[in-house]
């Protein structure tokens, strides 16, 4: 069975955790990081953007900044996700292009790596189905959104996983103006999004969650999961990224 | 300058800002939700629109050479869908 190094749940703020990421890619690029599937929270909780959105247009960054809310741009593509600290968790599996589990066509890429996320759902008793283009859906309902790059001679996937659902503060940061965000809409996107705390209605907890996605993907990808942390280098590398490039207007404002 | 926003079917939101100057395309954003293998090709399409005149036949063209030179894959979204969403916001003038 093929090893992972697993960097078991961790909290961050959005530039370090966006900035492990890119390390780990950087790292893998010169053979000095093996296959590695991480999970993570963020703290202060943090709106992330699609890296071909616009800040400005998709958040309401003056609310964030009043709040204490990171907002940030990924280098993946796809929409804007609201990392509530208390409300979800992101997973990133990265992956040599080389390896097995790196397979060329995008849509099939997605859908064998949501498995895992389908398959941590199944240990939870959810039972739940990939929607392409990179969404897993409970009931019809999204619960998981995913985002892929494949540069530095890996494939990178992250994506999160939501425990709970504020519809009217995601609403709030995801600029959507006041006087706009009717009970139609809120009741809409209950229609269309739903947690694992309302489809198991308990209070499942961030461990629990955590650990079916660890187990998740060890299954559905068939991978043996060696507990690890990051190198030394990936370390300095990640808090250069983070403050470098992550935490800076220029790249989080470049579009 | 012009904008415009096109949710595909089923599917991703495209929106353009754009700057036109005679006829052509001064300066051109395009943003959106879809996906973009490798990324960087965003940039080479929107230098490459520049000086483009705005009809479908000369924009989908340019597209379509930078797609192909980065040997570009768009998920979510096609250049057609791109060059929909640019011709909106040159007719909502």
């Amino acid at each position: 069975m093929d090893e992972f190094r697993f960097i078991d749940l961790e909290t961050h703020d959005a530039y370090m955790n966006m900035a492990i990421d890119e390390a780990i890619m950087l790292a893998m690029k010169e053979g000095k990081a093996p296959p590695t599937l991480r999970i993570y929270r963020w703290n202060p909780s943090a709106v992330s953007i699609g890296t071909f959105q616009s800040m400005s247009d998709e958040i309401d960054v003056e609310f964030c900044r009043e709040k204490g809310v990171d907002y940030i741009r990924r280098i993946t593509g796809g929409g804007a996700v609201f990392h509530d600290y208390e409300g979800e968790v992101t997973y990133s599996i990265i992956i040599p292009k080389e390896h097995r589990l790196a397979v060329s066509d995008i849509q099939e890429s997605y859908r064998l790596l949501c498995g895992g996320i389908v398959n941590a759902l199944k240990h939870l008793g959810i039972v739940s189905e990939f929607k392409p283009i990179n969404d897993v859906n409970v009931g019809g309902k999204k619960v998981s959104g995913n985002a892929m790059t494949r540069k530095h001679s890996c494939i990178l996937q992250h994506g999160t996983t939501l425990l709970d659902l504020d519809a009217s503060l995601m609403f709030t940061i995801l600029k959507v103006q006041q006087e706009k965000i009717s009970d139609k809409m809120i009741s809409d996107v209950m229609e269309r999004v739903t947690s694992i705390r309302e489809v198991l209605d308990r209070d499942v907890q961030i461990s629990e969650l955590a650990e079916s996605i660890m187990l998740g993907f060890s299954d559905a990808l068939d991978i043996d999961l060696i507990s690890g942390i990051l190198s030394e280098e990936e370390q300095e590398s990640a808090s250069k990224l983070a403050q470098e490039k992550y935490a800076t207007d220029r790249w989080n404002f470049a579009r | 300058m012009l904008s415009s926003s096109y949710k595909i079917p089923g599917g991703k939101l495209i929106k353009v800002k754009l700057w036109v100057d005679s006829e052509k395309i001064e300066r051109i954003t395009i943003l959106g939700d879809f996906f973009l293998h490798p990324e960087e090709t965003i940039q080479a399409i929107e230098n490459a629109l520049i000086g483009t005149e705005l009809n479908v036949t000369s924009i989908e063209s340019t597209i379509s050479k930078v797609m192909s030179e980065s040997d570009a894959k768009l998920i979510g979204a096609t250049p057609e869908d791109f060059v929909t969403t640019i011709m909106i916001a040159w007719e909502s003038q």
